[in-house]
């Protein structure tokens, strides 16, 4: 049935392929002392090596640089010869493994209903078995900041890494950032429709978040009192709410602010200078009008998340504002990591960073956008973000520029583990390429 | 002052564009050209004369006066072809009869939504612009040409077959079973409606054509002998099913489940009907055989799965398959995001199986060209053929390729330097420059798009 | 005698026609009414000073200068200062018109609804739903005598019919004249949520109104051979497709309500199929198509509901004219003006002169019909009397269009397009007595309305 000649070498090599990664879902992944020379090594925070060798040991790294003679006996050794070596990429802003099937409501389980929800945790939700994730890590995307939606303040996000049967192993920090919805000024969409209407309704909820602040701080500043020293005085009631929003007023938990309009981001800028607020480790993300304000994002010095993939919001705005907000809020001096606010395929990450790159970011930064930037924003680059020694071992071996289309991701080790780089959609196309083939 | 001119100047260069329906004449020299039909060639001319490409080669020489692109180290392929669109609807779906064949997206067209302009930013120089899938069977669709700044007729793309939408599985069972209480509620209701119709629409061409017969006979009978017919009234909905048993109209079939995708086949089988196209049949890859052998189309998502249940068992590698098992298959958008860089979601097709680059850009000009029935005018770069074609910065399966000249017709409606913000054409004078942001631009997929019109319609 | 007098007196008089009103028999106690003393506007745009008017029964019988005038009729001195005009006709309005029912009951199929869900009630005639409207009465007191009404409604609302403004109560008996057309428009059908129905789209009312022209027309043939062969399987009673007839058979115009460019274009379409004559109401967007209405044949009732003068426009109009005024002083060339626009983005000053542009497309869209030549009336399409100044304000002051020009429209424009010009819309001798009595020019500030008479009734507004 197969075609030509070409084809049957092909499928050759493939059932070959098959046979091996079955081998490694049946089996278990590659873990312990792993080695990866003559390779091109994108270390981001040190320079890139060519004809580099790194090593792991465990879940960390333990070598990286050009010296051969690192790699002992009991390592598995990968020949990536004409290949590169980037650490794992992080996407600053999914839902994954909180919706299975976007259109199947008892599976979305990243909107709680409720206007204030600082208590409910993505973590909690986070589906370590979504058929998503596999989909996901294959791409090379190793770490993901999985966040609810919905509400004024939705509940917190969880910074996950993608392999594993629990979200305990896999969470890098349950309680990585409070997502709040900055209350709109807008009077069009879907809001109110007059100006004055959309002000009035945006005063208020501005007044609530405020009010519910005041609470938070008062709490944490009598349980603090009460924690020190209880004895002698009557336990307070606990409150859920206010207990989970203790990290974030202390600035240990980021708030990330999801805000998108030119007038919207202004006023959040201005609020998140007030002196009451001063402990907060305020994030924006989204930010689709940042280009329009970017000095000032810098001058508050606020990092954002964005993305790249999505249509002009205003109707008369440039075709390729989506694609150079990025590069504009970078070179205005503010950190800039990249996301795709997706589920199933945020496996796309790195083609919003790759059209970042191509308009006006430039393929380094734009690198910087989806690993160390994101880990320095939510606190982790001590682990993550980078090829460095020490660091947990999330890396992935690519064919080439691991922005282009045309590239092979080839290898995904994450903290250590060279993971079977099979998913369903491999599954489905191994069974189906040649559906009616029989064993030969 | 400076703004001024600026802005004076970008509005008289902008003004070209609105004079309707023109034929422009380009000779673009010493390109990559990417034929699609014959290969790669390198260091290659085109030459458009009046809207037709009348050489291709090298060193060509273009008659006077006409204008000339230096394509050094440029790519030139012929324009994008989005073979499922709903990109300037007036409306998408008559969504409240299950059958809606009467209604035509030739009447539903909005000429001067700017989403046309930034899809010509995008290399696309032909949609197919379809009816929504809240019906078994919908309306029917309209080929366009992204002609910016012309009226809705002229926009239409001349001599291109008739198409029309059918829907199988969860959209239509939602809508009117879920959604009314009427049939279909199920995958079964959906065969049947199908099966009912094209009777109904058999024995009504039997009845029309009886009354025709002895209405004929009643007239020529001088004496008064002869009984007058009961008259038939014309009936638009039959005459357009029977033009597809007829086989005037390509159906281009949203379906997603593989038994769905066997079952239409069983039904036009039946009837006779050929040459039709299932739209993105994330499930198609299980059935390619089928498929193949039933000389069906494809058109598919380069990797949108998950975001209902019928698409939670498929693959991005579902294009490849289809390729490989010898389907005609083509990559769409169905999104107004999408179609502004369908050259990278036909580069998808390299990444998840392999497909080859060739057979990747097939996928989004020669291949869709053909599912339209337009592939005797466009979709590649051959002579004789109509001068719709993008200049690329680099390869244009390369991420980092922009487009830099789109041409319909051999006239230029995209110039990526020459590019002035705010390209509408229709302009609100009640609109306000600072609330003119609109909170509903589009990002990734979270439901059908060609489910507009219908949420409002359905009590959940 | 002077002026207040003589209104005192006609005060009382009018207490006692009003009186006669509600009593016709006894009307013809006045056999004849006379304005005396008044400047006329003549059809041919000319003037008649010091001029008479005479009507008995609703009918103009004599126009002239220094004649007698008959013993019968009451005079009304005008003062030498007062002017006649015909009286305004409204080339379409919806006034008394039961609106949509709001809870519309949801319907089992709603892919095949009744006719009436579906919007199509072309069988409707405006004299059977004549609620009362405070409408009337203000329309009366913006010197309208004579309106041709319409339904509210969807695709086809029904037949539109020319009503006197003689009262502000209207009944049967203020019917003018014969319906003369059909309504349409590409209003979906009524309902929204779970109580739509089919057609819900443009598409589709296209697609339902073509079938319904089918039906009507095998309906008609049907009814044919019935007359000739009673043997023959009787046609069904369907009073909505045989209200269609005179449309399949190009008996009737369709009166349609489109505004956009494109809408008018779809329009065509159905013209080009069907062939019945077409008269666009309300018709924003018509000016972009003046040769291919002219072409057709297609006249115009506008509207004039234009859009407000964008803020930043009118702001930088103001200090134009401030500007001009300083310079005329000075007569200095100041670098001033770009003061403002230099502080605006290329994209703000791109969106300003879009807008700026389609505002003014906006604004000239009667001035360009005319131009063009395209029959073009008017039709209040929902705007208040209070409204209509403002706007004929806004455009006269923006367009080239003038208030003679609209008093055109409302007169002997939209008579001709009415085909009611042998009655109305001049003033003339046989023609109905439908006038106006002001004490200045129409639309002008400060210009009252003293006078309205429809059909030969006087309905007096300087009263209060």
């Amino acid at each position: 049935m197969m075609k030509s000649k070409k084809w049957n070498i092909i499928l050759a090599l493939l059932l070959m392929v098959t046979f091996t990664v079955q081998a490694q879902i049946t089996g278990k992944p590659n873990f312990g002392k792993i080695a990866i020379i003559d390779a091109t090594i994108h270390t981001i925070t040190e320079g890139t090596i060519q004809h580099g060798v790194i090593t792991l040991d465990g879940e960390k790294i333990e070598y990286v640089g050009t010296d051969r003679s690192k790699v002992g006996g009991g390592y598995t050794v990968i020949d990536a010869t004409g290949k590169h070596v980037f650490p794992g990429f992080m996407d600053s802003g999914t839902s994954l493994g909180l919706v299975e099937v976007n259109a199947v409501p008892v599976t979305v389980d990243n909107r709680e209903v409720g206007n204030m929800n600082p208590n409910m945790l993505a973590f909690t939700a986070f589906n370590p078995h979504s058929a998503s994730i596999p989909v996901t890590r294959v791409s090379g995307v190793t770490h993901v900041i999985t966040a609810p939606q919905g509400g004024l303040m939705s509940g917190q996000a969880a910074l996950m890494d993608l392999w594993g049967y629990s979200p305990d192993s896999m969470a890098i920090d349950a309680t990585a950032g409070m997502v709040l919805n900055w209350p709109s000024v807008q009077s069009r969409g879907w809001g109110p429709r007059n100006p004055e209407q959309a002000e009035k309704r945006y005063k208020e909820a501005v007044r609530n978040l405020d009010k519910w602040l005041d609470n938070a701080r008062f709490y944490e500043q009598m349980m603090n009192e009460f924690e020190a020293d209880p004895i002698g005085k009557t336990k307070p009631e606990k409150n859920q709410q206010l207990q989970a929003m203790r990290a974030l007023v202390q600035g240990e938990t980021p708030l990330i602010i999801a805000v998108s309009s030119e007038k919207d981001i202004l006023n959040a800028i201005e609020w998140s200078t007030h002196e009451e607020n001063s402990s907060l480790n305020i994030v924006f993300a989204g930010v689709e009008e940042g280009w329009r304000v970017s000095e000032k994002i810098a001058e508050a010095g606020i990092p954002c998340l964005v993305s790249t993939l999505y249509t002009p919001v205003r109707s008369y705005d440039h075709i390729h504002r989506p694609y150079e907000n990025p590069a504009a809020l970078m070179k205005a001096g503010v950190k800039v990591a990249i996301m795709t606010r997706e589920v199933e395929n945020v496996r796309n990450l790195p083609f919003n960073a790759g059209y970042a790159a191509a308009y006006g970011m430039g393929a380094e930064e734009a690198v910087k956008a989806v690993t160390i930037n994101p880990a320095e924003i939510f606190g982790v680059s001590d682990r993550l973000g980078s090829l460095e020694i020490g660091k947990q071992a999330n890396l992935f071996i690519s064919s080439g520029d691991p922005f282009e289309p045309l590239s092979q991701i080839e290898q995904v080790f994450i903290k250590g583990y060279q993971i079977p780089m099979d998913s369903r959609h491999t599954q489905l196309f191994e069974e189906f390429l040649d559906r009616d083939a029989t064993q030969e | 002052m400076k703004n001024t001119l600026t802005t004076l100047l970008i509005i008289a260069v902008f003004s070209v564009g609105t004079i309707a329906q023109e034929k422009g004449s380009v000779l673009i020299q010493n390109a990559t050209l990417m034929t699609i039909t014959d290969g790669i060639i390198e260091n290659g001319d085109v030459l458009i004369v009046d809207g037709i490409i009348s050489a291709i080669g090298a060193d060509l020489s273009g008659p006077s006066g006409v204008s000339v692109v230096d394509g050094t180290g440029k790519y030139v392929m012929p324009g994008i072809i989005d073979a499922h669109s709903h990109l300037n609807t007036v409306s998408t779906n008559e969504a409240r009869n299950p059958v809606t064949a009467e209604v035509t997206m030739e009447e539903s067209i909005n000429p001067n939504s700017v989403s046309i302009y930034r899809a010509l930013a995008g290399g696309v120089t032909s949609i197919h612009l379809m009816h929504g899938s809240a019906n078994v069977i919908g309306g029917q669709g309209e080929t366009l040409k992204l002609r910016y700044g012309v009226t809705q007729d002229e926009m239409r793309f001349a001599d291109a077959k008739r198409t029309i939408k059918f829907a199988l599985g969860e959209n239509p069972t939602r809508v009117h079973g879920q959604g009314n209480g009427i049939q279909p509620r199920t995958r079964m209701g959906v065969e049947q409606i199908i099966r009912s119709h094209f009777d109904e629409a058999l024995d009504y061409r039997i009845k029309r054509e009886a009354y025709f017969a002895s209405k004929e006979a009643y007239e020529v009978d001088r004496r008064g002998r002869t009984a007058p017919p009961i008259p038939v009234a014309k009936n638009l909905r039959y005459d357009v099913l029977n033009d597809i048993i007829d086989g005037e109209i390509l159906v281009h079939c949203h379906s997603y489940r593989a038994d769905e995708i066997l079952m239409l086949m069983r039904v036009f089988n039946d009837y006779g009907i050929k040459n039709y196209t299932f739209q993105h049949a994330n499930e198609a890859f299980k059935v390619a055989p089928e498929i193949a052998k039933n000389g069906a189309y494809t058109s598919v998502f380069a990797d949108w799965w998950a975001y209902k249940f019928e698409v939670y068992y498929s693959t991005a590698y579902n294009a490849t398959i289809l390729n490989e098992n010898g389907v005609t298959n083509s990559i769409n958008s169905d999104s107004n995001e999408l179609i502004r860089h369908l050259n990278h979601e036909a580069a998808k097709t390299v990444r998840y199986g392999e497909t080859s680059e060739s057979d990747a850009l097939k996928m989004i000009t020669i291949n869709p060209a053909k599912q339209l029935g337009i592939d005797e005018m466009v979709g590649s770069l051959e002579i004789g053929k109509q001068g719709d074609v993008a200049i690329w910065s680099g390869h244009p399966l390369s991420i980092y390729s922009k487009v830099e000249h789109t041409y319909v017709d051999g006239k230029k409606y995209f110039d990526l330097y020459m590019d002035p913000v705010d390209m509408r054409i229709a302009v609100d004078s009640e609109d306000s420059y600072a609330e003119a942001v609109f909170n509903t631009f589009i990002q990734g997929r979270e439901e059908d798009s060609c489910m507009s019109d219908v949420f409002e319609l359905i009590e959940q | 005698m002077n002026i207040k007098t003589t209104f005192v007196d006609m005060a009382s008089f009018l207490v006692m026609l009003l009186a006669w009103q509600q009593m016709p028999s006894m009307a013809q106690e006045v056999p004849a009414h006379a304005i005396t003393n008044v400047t006329i506007q003549m059809a041919d745009g000319a003037t008649l000073e010091n001029a008479d008017i005479v009507w008995r029964n609703g009918v103009i019988e004599q126009i002239g200068v220094n004649e007698s005038i008959p013993f019968d009729a009451f005079i009304i001195d005008g003062g030498d200062s007062l002017h006649v005009y015909p009286g305004l006709i409204d080339g379409m309005a919806t006034w008394g018109s039961p609106e949509t029912p709001r809870d519309l009951p949801r319907l089992e199929n709603p892919g095949k609804p009744p006719y009436d869900r579906a919007g199509a009630q072309p069988q409707r005639v405006p004299g059977h739903y004549l609620n009362e409207d405070k409408a009337f009465e203000a329309a009366m007191k913006a010197g309208f005598t004579l309106v041709a009404l319409g339904l509210d409604g969807q695709m086809l609302p029904g037949h539109i019919q020319p009503f006197n403004l003689s009262a502000p109560k209207l009944t049967q008996a203020h019917i003018f004249a014969n319906p003369l057309a059909l309504q349409g428009s590409f209003e979906t059908a009524p309902g929204g949520w779970g109580s739509g129905a089919y057609p819900s789209t443009q598409m589709g009312v296209m697609a339902y109104f073509r079938q319904l022209m089918y039906d009507a027309t095998a309906l008609q043939e049907h009814m044919m051979y019935f007359e000739k062969h009673s043997e023959m399987t009787q046609p069904e009673q369907n009073d909505v497709l045989e209200a269609l007839f005179p449309l399949i058979n190009k008996e009737y115009p369709l009166y349609f309500e489109v505004d956009s460019k494109e809408e008018i274009e779809r329009l065509f379409r159905l013209q080009d199929e069907f062939g019945f004559d077409v008269v666009l109401v309300s018709a924003k967007e018509a000016s972009a198509l003046s040769n291919e209405l002219k072409a057709r044949n297609i006249a115009v009732l506008a509207s004039l509901d234009v859009t407000e003068m964008p803020d930043w426009l009118e702001k930088e109009n103001k200090e134009a004219k401030k500007d001009d005024g300083e310079r005329s002083e000075s007569s200095e060339e100041g670098d001033s003006e770009d003061a403002e626009s230099e502080e605006l983005t290329e994209e703000e000053l791109m969106f300003r002169s879009k807008q700026k542009e389609a505002w003014e497309k906006e604004i000239n869209n009667l001035s360009a019909l005319l131009e063009a030549g395209i029959p073009t009336g008017f039709t209040s399409a929902g705007l208040s009397p209070k409204e209509l100044i403002q706007k004929v304000n806004l455009v006269t002051e923006n367009s080239t269009l003038t208030k003679d020009d609209i008093v055109g429209l409302m007169t002997v424009h939209n008579a001709n397009i009415l085909g009611i010009s042998n009655r109305v819309g001049t003033i003339k001798e046989g023609n109905s007595a439908h006038l106006i009595l002001t004490d200045g020019p129409l639309f002008e500030k400060g210009t009252n309305i003293h006078i309205q008479v429809s059909q030969g009734v006087i309905n007096d507004f300087m009263e209060d």
